[in-house]
């Protein structure tokens, strides 16, 4: 472990005698915690291990896959102002090809999913897995070859194939299929990268986000190949049932769970206590996992597709609401006594993703149903909806991950400053381009079940398509501080401010006040 | 042992997943496909494979759906719900998720050749308020100059919607029999409507709703009558191809064939104008507008009538008109008809209805030139090689006097 010292760092939290200002020396301190306290305590492990562990963080690796997932976040955000252009001026790319419409538009969403949310959540996993396992990743050396693959083999390349015009029609599984090979090899790679780690010591030890770090991996290397493969293979409507599955399951198998162990972790290491509830939090994780899949036919209510499979897939929709309902109980829970609004930015982030995650679900639940889903199918009602998940909800947890472990890497620099506005900047745009979104597909639903004419759908969308592109001024604003934010500044800086912001008092303090934990020993 | 249950139970649910919402279904939709697909279904040709490898990568998918779902909302605009069998080409299926445009399933037919090559090229030059980006890469310069991939993208279009259609009444009958439909609202949104309700889709010989002559006739005709919504229709969805000014001169005209007709040159009586707008003019690029309310489209027929400023003619000697009806009889009678009705013998074959000159009266100049030019993309050819001036001139008046502007009852 210590054979390759110029390339990682033991990392520490800083412990509860902790002075401000103090320098580490990372040799100095064995111990590892999350948020001072030993990791056992807080996440609901035996105490028969009970000497402290020295954790082995690869922050070079969590830095390099933060930035790209920063640096591919700007570019898809970019394709998406263009697209978003290009809606209210249609010849502003001059009928130039590789700038077209669709082409961007599927540039903008696997860039979306996999180089920002792909490469944060493997920066996340760096950070996280040795914490929670108390064991290293994998191999240094697999992890250069994974960041390498899943940036040059898979973002750039696959880009390049999409705006030359070499893409599958499939909604989120836009890549050609030579990139979705190279994925799936990434996703073998990371597994054999992440999983081991999680499985030395039996399930008994495992924290919910170890349980969805294993369920994400795991699953997406079964989803993915069945999302892009498949419909090349199946054809018309029989694809089409695959395709739905695939849309939900890159959302539901892939994007949430590892969004939600990001929230699971960031809100008990940045409030120095545990999660409300472990029990809630399994039982979270199982329902997600099994309602999550069945959920896939609601992308083609009132088709041909059999109306049994729509019937379920909308009985699921509404079911993993209340699934929902039960993980932000928990984690809302999690969150007392850190303010509605919570004054430490990773976990401002977090909390306010997991509302909207609440949002989300249960706008997902109303709108598969068929009532609602005959208006507002094929409307701006879901591109809302989609920006809210994976704007709202995913990117925000991913945000927060990120600012979490990049607090706690000794030589990045952090500006928090710039932080905290990319996080008021961000909050701000995307409810504006949501509700803005949501709204305007209503409107558009309704005027096409009134009968009018094609025209006056379109027409009738001009302003609210206007208010969207204004609102990517906040929010490319808020993702270019956010880069900023973790690029410029003092180094270490965010060591000094994981010791200044105690979100919340410590356990001792609040015990007084506080119900019984529930479940917490297993 | 923990393990593997987690392990077996989480890719169990995965796999449940998979069979529940896939495979299953896939077996049905297979089993229907192969029971209400008609006897010979129509393949696709190279071309039209080429041209949807073209939509795919241009992600004309995520802008049209190809799925009209089993909503009156859906059926009213676009026709007949999505059957199964219909995809059983499409590797990868083409259904899409998001309708910026139209839905494309019954596509064919409804729009020319034409029209498709110039909304390609330059979608604002036929559909001046669309989003739709410019194709022009697939040109060389101009939409009468197609490339290759811009036929096959057309053709790829033209055939959405055919196989149902030339499967006929026999395959309807042989799939609404086979369907395991659940209730009878479902079959009758299936089968019970017409295949193809597109309201854009141009009808030969279609009917005209009764009343809709008489909203045109109260509408007015002077000056006066032309209302602020009309010109905003007009300017909207007719100046694009019709011109500003009505001089059939917008920027779509320059590609269409036949052009796009000028309102400056011609007389038209409400029956012509509520058939043109309610039915479209088959065999041009002219579609059918009945998804506008009918006081919408009278009010555009105020502003058509208001570009056509008639002169009073003067009285034209006998001899003109006898000559002009000796040529007609012997060369124009079998397309335009002995009352100059465009029913003539021959008409029914043709590609486009001969001009009706008892409810369109052309300006002698447009006359002449029609005569002397032929009128093209239209079976209409010249005929100054078969006619010599004096009969040209003799003709032009003679069909100008079938014109009847205060015909009871309309057409």
């Amino acid at each position: 472990m210590g054979a390759e010292k110029s390339d990682s760092a033991f990392y520490v939290q800083p412990d509860d005698r902790a002075i401000p200002g103090r320098a580490y020396n990372p040799r100095s301190i064995p111990v590892a915690c999350l948020g001072g306290r030993p990791v056992r305590n807080l996440i609901g492990m035996s105490d028969r291990t009970a000497s402290p562990v020295a954790l082995e963080v690869h922050t070079t690796l969590v830095h390099a896959h933060g930035l790209a997932a920063l640096v591919t976040l700007l570019i898809s955000v970019t394709f998406g102002v263009v697209a978003s252009l290009q809606l209210l001026y249609p010849d502003v790319s001059g009928g130039v090809p590789w700038l077209s419409w669709g082409r961007l538009r599927y540039a903008h969403t696997q860039g979306i999913m996999l180089g920002w949310l792909g490469n944060a959540f493997f920066a996340f996993l760096y950070h996280a897995v040795p914490v929670l396992s108390g064991r290293a990743v994998t191999s240094v050396r697999l992890g250069r070859w994974l960041f390498a693959l899943w940036n040059f083999a898979v973002m750039v390349p696959g880009w390049l194939l999409l705006l030359a015009g070499v893409s599958q029609p499939l909604e989120w599984a836009e890549f050609p299929l030579v990139i979705d090979a190279m994925v799936v090899v990434a996703l073998l790679l990371a597994a054999v990268q992440f999983l081991p780690a999680l499985f030395t010591r039996g399930l008994d030890y495992l924290y919910v986000s170890s349980w969805y770090i294993i369920g994400a991996l795991v699953f997406t290397i079964l989803a993915y190949p069945m999302g892009n493969i498949v419909p090349e293979f199946v054809a018309g409507a029989s694809g089409a049932a695959f395709s739905g599955l695939w849309i939900h399951d890159a959302v539901g198998l892939f994007v949430t769970p590892l969004a939600l162990a990001i929230v699971y972790f960031v809100i008990p290491a940045a409030t120095r206590r545990p999660i409300y509830s472990h029990f809630l939090s399994m039982l979270g994780f199982w329902l997600l996992f099994f309602l999550y899949p069945l959920n896939g036919t609601h992308h083609y209510v009132l088709s041909v597709i059999p109306m049994s499979a729509q019937i379920g897939a909308i009985a699921a929709s509404a079911l993993l609401g209340v699934d929902v309902i039960i993980v932000v109980a928990n984690l809302l829970l999690s969150l007392r006594g850190a303010g509605f609004v919570p004054r430490e930015v990773g976990l401002r982030f977090v909390a306010t993703g997991t509302v909207f995650y609440l949002v989300v679900s249960l706008e997902g639940s109303v709108q598969a149903q068929m009532a609602v889903n005959q208006t507002v199918h094929f409307t701006d009602f879901v591109v809302g909806h989609s920006h809210l998940a994976m704007l709202g909800f995913a990117s925000f947890a991913a945000a927060g991950g990120l600012v979490h472990a990049w607090q706690r890497i000794s030589w990045a620099r952090y500006n928090a400053r710039l932080v905290n506005h990319a996080f008021w900047l961000l909050t701000s745009g995307v409810v504006i381009m949501v509700v803005d979104l949501t709204i305007a597909g209503l409107v558009q639903g309704w005027l096409w079940q009134s009968g009018a004419p094609w025209s006056e759908s379109v027409q009738a969308s001009r302003p609210y398509w206007m208010l969207r592109t204004l609102a990517a001024v906040p929010v490319a604003g808020g993702f270019i501080a956010l880069l900023s934010g973790l690029t410029t500044g003092p180094r270490g800086a965010g060591l000094m401010v994981v010791e200044e912001s105690v979100g919340v008092a410590p356990i001792e303090e609040l015990a007084p006040r506080l119900a019984p934990m529930t479940g917490g020993a297993r | 042992m923990a393990y593997l249950v987690a392990s077996v139970a989480g890719v169990l649910f995965f796999v449940m997943s998979v069979t529940l919402l896939g495979i299953w279904p896939k077996r049905v939709l297979e089993a229907q496909t192969a029971t209400m697909s008609p006897e010979n279904a129509l393949g696709m040709s190279a071309s039209e494979r080429r041209g949807r490898v073209v939509y795919s990568r241009e992600g004309c998918a995520y802008c049209h759906t190809q799925q009209i779902r089993y909503l009156r909302a859906d059926v009213s605009r676009f026709g007949a719900p999505t059957l199964a069998w219909e995809g059983r080409l499409d590797y990868p299926h083409l259904w899409g998720t998001r309708r910026i445009g139209p839905d494309l399933s019954r596509t064919a037919g409804t729009r020319s050749e034409g029209w498709h090559f110039t909304h390609l090229f330059s979608p604002r030059a036929v559909v001046s308020w669309s989003v739709m980006p410019a194709y022009s890469s697939l040109f060389d310069g101009s939409a009468s100059r197609p490339f290759q991939e811009a036929r096959d993208l057309v053709a790829y279009l033209e055939s959405l919607g055919r196989a149902r259609e030339i499967a006929g009444p026999e395959g309807e009958a042989h799939a609404r029999k086979a369907c395991d439909c659940p209730d009878d609202e479902t079959a009758q949104l299936a089968f019970g409507e017409p295949l193809n309700a597109h309201p854009a889709r141009a009808r030969r010989d279609g009917d005209v709703p009764t009343d809709l002559v008489q909203t045109f006739r109260a509408a007015g005709a002077g000056a006066n009558d032309v209302s602020a919504l009309g010109w905003d229709l007009y300017a909207d969805h007719c100046a694009s191809c019709h011109g500003a000014e009505g001089a059939g001169d917008g920027p779509g005209a320059a590609t269409l064939r036949p052009r796009p007709a000028s309102f400056v040159d011609h007389e038209y009586s409400d029956a012509r104008l509520a058939d043109a707008l309610w039915n479209g003019v088959a065999g041009s690029a002219m579609p059918a507008w009945r998804d506008h309310a009918p006081a919408d489209l009278a009010a555009v027929a105020t502003v058509v009538k208001g570009f056509n400023a008639p002169r009073p003619a003067p009285a034209l000697p006998e001899s003109l008109l006898e000559t002009g009806a000796r040529v007609y009889v012997a060369n124009c009678r079998q397309c335009h008809g002995e009352q100059g009705d465009g029913a003539g013998s021959a008409a029914a074959e043709l590609t486009m209805a001969p001009t009706n000159f008892r409810e369109q009266r052309p300006s002698l100049d447009r006359s002449l030139r029609a005569l002397r030019d032929g009128v093209d993309g239209t079976p209409m050819a010249p005929w100054n090689s078969r006619l010599d001036t004096a009969e040209m001139l003799a003709v032009a008046h003679y069909v100008r006097s079938f014109f009847q502007a205060e015909q009871a009852g309309g057409r």
